[in-house]
């Protein structure tokens, strides 16, 4: 549930689809936590009025990054949980992300189910006497988010490097944490952009253009590594200590290669259909199995669970890994990359450089909704010699690169994807493709 | 789902019950709507024990957010205490999260201008204008404000009160007293508050949980352990607020309740002797009121029934006491034009100490009289009818027709009105006896019947 604060999403519509996840938990606990914009406690006055209403409990984890809620969920016993925050959206935007009772996003069951309720309009209401308590989740339990953390990686070997790590918070949800996250690792964290002002200092996707801050910083002071996370942790992309910023498609085969190699063959792993070819050569080289789903961390964290994949993730730059939490973390994709540097005593320059390497070119193209599916669908006549999977939006596959289209479920545009082993390859087809399009809609 | 009828938006604010009608969205959309009719500023917001506030609050908070309002929160307090603080801070506005005297499953919404009175009823039609408007008109992101929260605006009111009494001569009579706080607000602050001026103090319903164990309103049937405390303790007087703590009601040495209005007639009393002046009161209120001005050669002004119009010509006419008798609500402008229980219990305090004496010695020093009410179920319309036909069957006798109709007798007062917050007509009667009130009372009670039925 996405919009625009004060156009699309306001405190009625706040209310409205608490009240069906209310409704549709009929009773017990939720945990809520939300990011570090600034309508989003506005957001949580709402659904704490609607889920309290309904009978439901609220247990307020107050600014906490996604990973961290994933995690409490589970911990806490909840039955669900919600996510205020919009993540990797721009400024303005803010979201109600519902989770499960083991802290993942519901499937696609469940959300047809919440929002058959949310149509209707037909909320549980309590009488006074059985309305729900709200109590504030204290910091011991957050604590215990890094505890696990810790447990999941091998600290020993991170802490015995003492490493310099720089990462950028984008004023997210992250930045209260660091302190605890450095703690943990045993790690020099030198933070960045880590004031909770509700203010992005750029845009929350970790592209590359959003690393520049960490990058001008890397040589000066010496570090080993850098990362840049969008606004609620739950993608993240990585900047090596030669100063290359990485895209934020490789964060995933970073983290592959390592936990494949350490687990041996035979492994299962899940990507969506969009992200890079790198991970389908990283899980091959370690004669693993790849499964590919739609874009949208519930299918992958679904997939995890039905095929028991030691590893999700997409080229977002989300990490999701079995024995962790039931969602992206990059707190652990962090932990693991710099496992990985100190347990095969490498740079991540050097980490970086075992991975096959395509070039990947995004877009956007602007188009109302309504009319992208039939443009898309029409491509399939232009494009007779590709491979086609049309699965989540559509799949062009060549024997040298990929191009994607998919319709955008949070804005409306189409995001273009093209892959191939040159830059100019990839963006030659891209362009071709775009004008295709745009020729189509002028029709 | 069930029809609902029980929510009731007027004047006096936003009404209804939770679980039924008085919803979320229904509170978001209502704050929203006011925090767009004063602007995008400081709104002050409190609320009194009832369970349902901590949830009522989120609405409110979500709904002021949204528009770029900025909610102070002074938490649990007197409702005065919410009117005091917007003045205090500057605000632009206050919303007091209180159903005060009724039932527990009812809460209620009231608004607070940037006069830090309540809205009055232009300014409450001017509100429910912009809730009914198609499109609230919500703020985007940019102009969205935080949240600041307050722990001294009870501490502030209370120096209000203090900076505008003889605190040491109070302190120095060192009253035995009783408080009933009916499980409301006064559970937090009116032991403290008493014990500041000197008072020994003993207390019943005391907790603040909102579940009120008795009957919300401090009639003489819900002051039974009150009374039983004054008796066994001794104490010169019991106090009885409402849970809201804006209205007092008072019980004597003996342990009988003295009746709502008698609360007024002393406080005006006591301010009448210190410096004569204006009173306004509402048309329910004790003709001992107008008595006790009388001796100090002060006329008595009347209003319609509900605070902020008696507040209204309280402001207009200078007067610094006027009060609502009918609901022990007593006004001391000099401290706050808003009706107070706290102001009150000072003043009968300060009324002691200052003429040494006893409580019931002043109150056997005041004209009696008896008052009796009823009501009866009677849609609006039919109510009007009634009050019509009363005006031409009394067109000789003195009248006041700004609220229903009071039909002065000498020695004796009967008012037929329509209520605004139910379907009912009420009927008062004032006599210098239980005979001759219990008389009038039968007397219009089938008059009343009769055209209520007719329909």
């Amino acid at each position: 549930m996405r919009g625009m604060v004060g156009g699309g999403l306001n405190p009625l519509l706040a209310i409205d689809f608490a009240s069906a996840l209310g409704t549709f938990l009929d009773h017990g606990k939720v945990v809520v936590g939300i990011d570090s914009r600034i309508s989003s406690e506005m957001l949580y006055h709402a659904a704490c009025a609607a889920l309290t209403s309904c009978g439901i409990n609220v247990h307020y984890a107050g600014v906490a990054p996604a990973p961290v809620v994933h995690f409490l969920t589970p911990h806490l016993k909840a039955d669900g949980a919600m996510l205020l925050g919009a993540g990797h959206q721009g400024a303005g935007w803010n979201a109600l992300v519902p989770l499960a009772a083991d802290g993942s996003y519901l499937n696609s069951i469940l959300v047809q189910e919440l929002l058959d309720i949310y149509h209707s309009h037909q909320y549980k209401i309590c009488p006074w006497n059985e309305l729900g308590k709200v109590s504030r989740i204290n910091k011991k339990e957050i604590k215990a988010y890094f505890d696990f953390l810790g447990s999941l990686v091998d600290v020993k070997a991170i802490s015995a490097k003492n490493f310099t790590v720089i990462a950028d918070f984008c004023n997210g949800s992250g930045a209260p944490y660091t302190k605890m996250l450095a703690e943990t690792l045993g790690i020099n964290l030198i933070p960045i952009n880590n004031i909770v002002s509700g203010i992005l200092p750029h845009s929350p996707e970790p592209r590359p253009r959003s690393a520049f801050q960490v990058n001008s910083i890397m040589k000066p002071l010496k570090a080993d590594i850098g990362f840049v996370f969008n606004s609620d942790m739950s993608r993240g992309a990585i900047v090596t200590d030669s100063g290359e910023t990485l895209s934020e498609e490789y964060t995933f085969p970073i983290v592959a290669d390592y936990i494949l190699e350490k687990h041996g063959r035979q492994q299962r792993v899940i990507t969506n259909q969009c992200s890079t070819r790198t991970i389908d050569d990283i899980v091959k080289r370690h004669g693993g199995e790849i499964y590919k789903t739609h874009v949208g961390q519930a299918a992958i964290a679904d997939k995890m669970l039905e095929v028991d994949a030691i590893l999700g993730g997409e080229g977002s730059g989300s990490v999701i890994m079995r024995g962790g939490v039931r969602g992206s973390d990059c707190f652990l994709a962090m932990a693991l990359t710099l496992e990985a540097m100190a347990v095969r005593n490498m740079t991540s320059t050097q980490l970086a450089g075992r991975l096959p390497r395509y070039h990947i070119v995004k877009q956007t193209i602007n188009c109302p909704s309504a009319r992208a599916y039939s443009l898309i669908r029409n491509l399939r006549n232009h494009f007779p010699d590709a491979e086609v999977i049309e699965d989540d939006g559509f799949k062009f596959i060549w024997h040298d690169g990929w191009i994607s289209l998919r319709n955008a479920a949070t804005e409306p545009v189409i995001r273009m994807i093209s892959e191939w082993k040159t830059m100019d390859e990839a963006l030659d087809r891209a362009l071709r493709v775009r004008g295709l399009l745009e020729r189509l809609e002028a029709l | 789902m069930k029809y609902k009828k029980n929510l009731k938006v007027s004047v006096s604010g936003v009404r209804g019950i939770i679980g039924e009608s008085l919803t979320p969205g229904l509170i978001t959309s209502f704050a929203a709507s006011f925090g767009r009719y004063v602007g995008p500023g400081k709104v002050v917001v409190g609320r009194d024990t009832r369970p349902s506030g901590e949830m009522v609050e989120h609405a409110v908070v979500a709904g002021l957010l949204a528009v770029g309002c900025q909610p102070m929160l002074i938490g649990i307090v007197p409702t005065p205490t919410v009117q005091i603080a917007v003045k205090h801070y500057n605000a632009c506005g206050g919303i007091a999260i209180t159903a005060s005297h009724n039932p527990v499953q009812w809460n209620a919404l009231k608004f607070i201008g940037p006069s830090s009175l309540f809205l009055d009823r232009i300014e409450a039609a001017e509100l429910l204008d912009i809730y009914n408007q198609p499109d609230i008109g919500f703020s985007d992101e940019n102009s969205f404000r935080s949240i600041q929260r307050k722990n001294d605006a009870f501490a502030i009111h209370q120096k209000k009160i203090f900076d505008n009494i003889d605190v040491e001569a109070i302190r120095d009579a060192g009253f035995k007293v009783a408080v009933d706080c009916c499980c409301g607000v006064g559970a937090l602050y009116s032991r403290k508050f008493l014990e500041e001026l000197g008072c020994e103090v003993f207390t019943v319903y005391d907790q603040p949980t909102g579940i009120f164990e008795r009957g919300p309103e401090p009639i003489a049937e819900n002051l039974v352990k009150l009374s039983e405390t004054v008796k066994q303790n001794k104490c010169l007087v019991g106090f009885a607020q409402d849970p809201d703590g804006d209205r007092l009601a008072l019980v004597n040495s003996q342990g009988e309740a003295v009746g709502e209005q008698y609360s007024l007639v002393m406080a005006v009393d006591h301010i009448l002797s210190e410096m004569p002046g204006d009173v306004v009161v509402n048309v329910q209120t004790t003709k001992a009121v107008e008595d006790v001005a009388a001796s100090y050669g002060c006329s008595v002004e009347y209003s319609r029934v509900g605070e902020i119009n008696v507040t209204g010509r309280m402001l207009e006419t200078g007067a610094e006491i006027g009060g609502e008798g009918s609901c022990g609500g007593v006004i001391w402008s000099k401290v706050h034009p808003c009706r107070d229980s706290f102001v009150t219990m000072a003043l009968i305090l300060e009324m002691m100490a200052l003429s040494g004496e006893k409580f019931d010695e002043i109150l056997e020093s005041l004209p009696a009289y008896v008052t009796r009410s009823l009501k009866f179920p009677c849609p609006a319309a039919r109510a009007n009818e009634i009050v019509r036909f009363l005006k031409h069957k009394y067109s000789d006798c003195e009248l006041y027709t700004i609220d229903g109709i009071r039909i002065n007798f000498p020695d004796s007062w009967v008012l037929v009105r329509p209520s605004n917050t139910e379907t009912v007509i009420r009927l008062s009667a004032e006599a210098r006896s239980a005979e001759k009130a219990d008389e009038l009372m039968k007397n219009f009670s089938e008059d009343i019947l009769k055209l209520a039925d007719k329909a």
